[in-house]
């Protein structure tokens, strides 16, 4: 580096240049901001979307669908796309935690989707931001009441009074099974545990095999998902009802950590499973159980040679509960709305959501009570098994912003697990900082 | 052979087995079915062969198009370091050849700002690409980062360092300023205006997290995004993540070998010059 | 006398007269009082194109920084209150909630800077110095160790979360082929995940620092040596007397900006680490960029940026102190 002029930068005219540059940078703050309070944007006179005779138009379609469910989704779009030859939905699909980066800056920048799919829990952060719009119009034209979902299911699209999501699905927290492992140490391949005392025991006798037979996570897929189930079913909760205190660092929620930190000091698990390492064990046959979501069903049933099962996870705790989440539809805010977009929009998440069947085939639980308990659905065995859960599963708190404080029970788990910190120790200083969160939140947004 | 002869080709090929083995078993993953790609232990040679890893990448409707990738990269990789070399250049002949009120203190402003770190600029300029209208797009991979003033720094110092001899005899034959540069100083500085060409080029062909966090159609993504959301997209399905690493570097290579002596020429010169 | 016309009057003054063209404005004249050379606009004409994106893409953004730390600025909310000085305050109050966050982050930096910067001054100057002779296939060994920077840092990451991870990666494998039966996490756990970014880092980078070196090394003047060797110096000696003086330039070259880059390193640790376990790699710069443009809080991430980037203000200066005390030395 070469040796400066020193006397430059004292120099007043240099000072002059920066306060005229602030003057510069205070214009383009004030010319800033973003427009007024969420409106709702259905079209005027529109049917909700009962039907779309307008011209031809392409309705762009962002999701986090990855893995597995790529396929299915895209099938079902093509086939939109082939029986309405006058609206073309092309797709996008990100991790999710990709798409929740880019959909709202996009959305900002004008740039953004006209139909999305997000998790219940995303629903009032996207609400809050207006980056969504309210979908009233949508559900009455659907005919869509309380009765014809689960009710959890149907409360979860609604944020301050208003329904910005049609549900989709429920994907909750299933217990799969490799039954060959579980033949090799003499356990009963169809009579998977489905206590607490039963499961150790046969992580006991596994152990004798030489099989450590509950690979556990230490990350939020699905670490996070089956410290919240075992949180819930010793009566514990994440956070208090008004969203104000996180809760998740209570004697339940020590008790969950405990019992999951034993996994791997019991010698039933490695003591550093990499992402996604416990899954895949599974597949191997290194693993026996693996506590993971209802979306993996199809790609274990495409591995010929595998012999799995899948069953409710156990009832470790005082109650039965499950983790569970849900998708739903969205329709996102646009700068200067097109009316016979948002129509075809609205007319596509109709149709789609009438074939939640072809969905649920992709692993999931359709949120309408009618597939649900149809006999097609109950004739696909192991998604039926997921539903067994359907009365207890639990999502995730919906406040705005809350995934910031969720965070710091994935923190939480990460410490426990991999044994850096002691279970109480770490969920009280998750806790502590999840409560400043949700507390920053509620300053922010608005309770 | 000497002992220590022996000893350097011993290195050598350590080295070469170091630096070639990690590409070769990318290019061998990228053959291969799921299941083999994760099976223990893994072995070198494709059991089966397939070449389903590249089905995503080059099914034309694919939602990861990497020639897709590869060609926006290309595109603002060049556009920025044309940018920078052509407005780099004018500004450091104005600096070291012309006399105007304020000289010293654009000069001083500039190679004041060579010492805040880029990242400082990163929330900002995000903003600023937004209200402009520019996220999602070439623009904004192409103009934000040729403000820097390290192209001008460098191309001044050059300049300086020019016999004015050649500018003069140009300035008695009536040239103007312009005429001067163009004719005179370019030629004379070419070899550093390569150097800053290509030294553009690879920075911004390497850059990652402005187009990670200002790019969102797949279409649009450079190949560090695009491949980012390929290994999200895929997770644990390697094969194809390797295929989409292979097929990122493949013409990268090529390239590389065709141009590799200015490449790695300019690369030492601006060491030299630094 | 006056018989001198103006013109030769002028010719006398110099023959840069001599078909000069006439200015095309009221240019100031120069330093020496020669006429001037060029208008008035001109180097402003010249300037501008730059100066430009000078402005909208470096000036503006340092101030609008500013501006943006001392809100709370979300930039999808419509209100944007002022908080003053408090995201700085928030960073310096220990057990806050971006305190603890930052500090970990800024200590994630540190050590990763600490560790690769000694690891990517060494390694890449071996290189260079075992490929500063003649030999055959010198171009295309020299070539070969450059092209993982040419691949970029996608493509090296994910190569290299690949080959590294705990249970099917290709690194284990051959460790425990070779009797070391423990599954290093050396992606999930420390120190391994240091060890992995570092070498990861030496990997991609070490042809860049040793083409550099390549060409300061082949700018020593061979008769020093000579000189050396014939006052009886081993190599050892020359070393240390020739070619490290020689290097001298080009070593703080490579130092400041191999330091510069350990600073900003995002990367590797986003691909193949994810800032874990909980959080130990998240540099301080993944953690400006999720917090501005992922948790969209851009005060407090604009404030850290300003809080990190006097960080290493200060560390230049000190950089710079410590080689100008080694010059005049």
């Amino acid at each position: 580096m070469p040796d400066l002029d020193r006397s430059l930068f004292l120099s007043r005219r240099h000072f002059l240049a920066l306060t005229g540059g602030a003057g510069a940078a205070a214009l383009l703050a004030a010319c800033g901001g973003t427009s007024g309070p969420p409106t709702a944007q259905a079209p005027s006179g529109g049917n909700g979307g009962t039907k779309y005779t307008g011209p031809n138009v392409s309705v762009a379609f962002w999701n986090g669908f990855t893995g597995g469910d790529q396929a299915y989704i895209k099938k079902m779009v093509d086939d939109f796309n082939k029986a309405t030859p006058n609206v073309k939905v092309t797709m996008n699909v990100y991790q999710w935690a990709d798409f929740f980066q880019k959909v709202p800056a996009a959305v900002a920048s004008g740039n953004g989707p006209d139909v999305g799919a997000m998790h219940v829990d995303d629903i009032p952060t996207n609400a809050a931001r207006n980056i969504i719009v309210p979908i009233d119009d949508v559900a009455a034209a659907l005919k869509l009441s309380e009765s014809d979902f689960s009710p959890i299911v149907w409360q979860g699209g609604v944020y301050k009074g208003k329904r910005y999501g049609i549900p989709l699905d429920t994907h909750p927290l299933g217990m799969y099974y490799n039954k060959a492992v579980l033949q090799k140490a003499g356990l009963d391949p169809d009579k998977p545990p489905q206590t607490g005392d039963d499961y150790l025991a046969a992580l006991e006798q596994l152990k004798g095999k030489g099989i450590q037979g509950h690979w556990m996570s230490p990350f939020p897929f699905t670490g996070t998902f089956q410290f919240e189930s075992l949180l819930w079913q010793f009566g514990g909760d994440l956070f208090d009802k008004d969203v104000t205190k996180a809760t998740f660092d209570s004697d339940a929620g020590v008790q969950a950590m405990t019992w999951l930190r034993n996994l791997v000091t019991k010698g039933y698990s490695p003591a550093n499973v990499g992402q996604d390492a416990d899954y895949i064990a599974l597949k191997n046959g290194k693993n026996a159980f693996n506590w993971n979501g209802i979306w993996q069903i199809n790609d274990l049933a495409s591995i010929k040679t595998l012999q799995w099962g899948v069953a409710p996870i156990p009832k470790v705790g005082t109650q039965n509960a499950v983790w569970a989440n849900s998708h739903q539809f969205v329709i996102m805010r646009q700068n200067q709305p097109d009316q016979n977009k948002q129509e075809a929009a609205r007319y596509f998440i109709n149709w789609i959501s009438q074939r939640s069947l072809e969905w649920a085939k992709s692993g999931k639980i359709p949120a309408r009570k009618s597939v649900l308990e149809s006999a097609e659905f109950k004739a696909l065995a192991p998604e039926a098994q997921f539903a067994k859960q359907i009365d207890y599963v639990h999502f995730p708190p919906q406040a705005p912003g809350i995934g910031d404080a969720l965070a710091m029970v994935d923190q939480a788990l990460n410490n426990a697990i991999l044994g850096k910190a002691d279970p109480a120790k770490a969920l009280s200083a998750a806790a502590g900082q999840a409560t400043k969160i949700v507390q920053d939140n509620q300053k922010k947004y608005g309770s | 052979m000497s002992l220590g002869r022996i000893g350097f080709w011993v290195a050598i090929a350590a080295l070469t087995v170091a630096f070639v083995g990690p590409l070769l078993w990318m290019l061998s993953t990228s053959l291969k079915t799921n299941p083999d790609a994760t099976r223990q232990p893994p072995s070198w040679i494709p059991h089966p062969f397939t070449t389903s890893g590249y089905q995503p990448l080059t099914n034309l409707t694919s939602q990861t198009p990497v020639v897709r990738w590869f060609l926006n990269s290309i595109l603002a990789a060049t556009g920025n370091a044309a940018l920078i070399v052509v407005t780099a250049s004018l500004a450091a002949y104005a600096l070291a050849r012309l006399d105007f009120p304020g000289k010293k203190f654009f000069f001083g402003l500039i190679v004041g700002t060579l010492f805040i770190p880029a990242f400082l600029f990163l929330v900002p300029n995000y903003l600023i690409v937004s209200k402009l209208g520019w996220l999602d797009s070439l623009w904004a991979l192409i103009l934000p980062s040729a403000g820097g003033a390290f192209g001008v720094f460098f191309l001044r110092q050059v300049f300086l360092s020019l016999p004015r001899e050649l500018e003069e005899a140009a300035l008695l034959d009536g040239a103007n300023q312009f005429q001067i540069f163009w004719r005179v100083v370019v030629p004379l500085a070419r070899p550093a205006l390569a150097t800053l060409i290509v030294l553009s080029f690879l920075t911004n062909w390497n850059d990652f997290l402005w187009p990670v966090y200002v790019l969102f159609s797949p279409s649009r993504f450079t190949l560090p995004a695009g491949l980012s959301i390929l290994q999200g997209a895929y997770t644990t399905n390697y094969p194809v993540i390797m295929a989409g690493a292979v097929v990122a570097s493949v013409p990268v290579i090529v390239l590389f070998i065709a141009a590799q002596r200015h490449v790695v020429e300019s690369v030492a010169r601006s060491g030299l010059k630094g | 006398m006056s018989v001198e016309s103006s013109a030769e009057r002028a010719a006398a003054a110099g023959e840069t007269l001599q078909g000069f063209q006439p200015p095309e404005g009221q240019g100031r004249s120069g330093v020496h009082g020669r006429v001037a050379r060029h208008g008035a606009l001109t180097p402003y004409l010249f300037l501008a194109p730059f100066l430009v994106l000078f402005c909208v893409f470096i000036v503006a953004p340092a101030i609008y920084g500013i501006w943006i730390s001392l809100h709370d600025y979300d930039f999808l909310l419509p209100h944007k209150p002022w908080v003053g000085l408090s995201n700085y305050t928030e960073l310096f109050t220990p057990g806050g909630r971006d305190a603890t966050d930052f500090w970990r982050a800024m200590k994630a930096t540190g050590i990763f800077t600490v560790f690769s910067v000694p690891l990517l001054l060494v390694v890449p100057l071996l290189v260079a110095l075992l490929l500063n002779r003649s030999f055959p296939g010198r171009t295309f060994f020299r070539a070969v160790f450059f092209t993982p920077y040419v691949l970029g840092v996608a493509v090296v990451g994910l190569l290299w979360r690949y080959l590294l991870d705990p249970n099917i990666g290709l690194v284990n494998s051959y460790l425990d082929q070779l009797g070391v039966h423990r599954n290093i996490p050396w992606t999930t756990d420390l120190p391994w995940a240091w060890i992995s970014l570092v070498g990861m880092t030496v990997w991609w980078t070490l042809g860049f620092n040793a083409i550099i070196y390549l060409a300061g090394l082949q700018d020593i003047s061979p008769e020093l040596y000579e000189a050396a060797e014939v006052d009886g110096a081993g190599k050892w000696q020359q070393f240390l007397h020739v070619t490290l003086p020689g290097l001298r330039p080009v070593l703080l070259f490579v130092l400041t900006v191999t330091i510069l880059a350990s600073a900003n390193m995002f990367g590797q640790a986003f691909l193949v680490t994810k800032g874990a376990p909980g959080n130990a790699t998240r540099t301080a710069i993944m953690l400006i960029a999720e917090t501005g443009m992922r948790s969209f809080r851009m005060g407090v991430a604009a404030a850290m940026s300003y809080v990190l980037a006097i960080f290493l203000l200060l560390i230049s200066l000190l950089n710079f102190r410590f080689f100008r005390m080694r010059d005049t030395s």
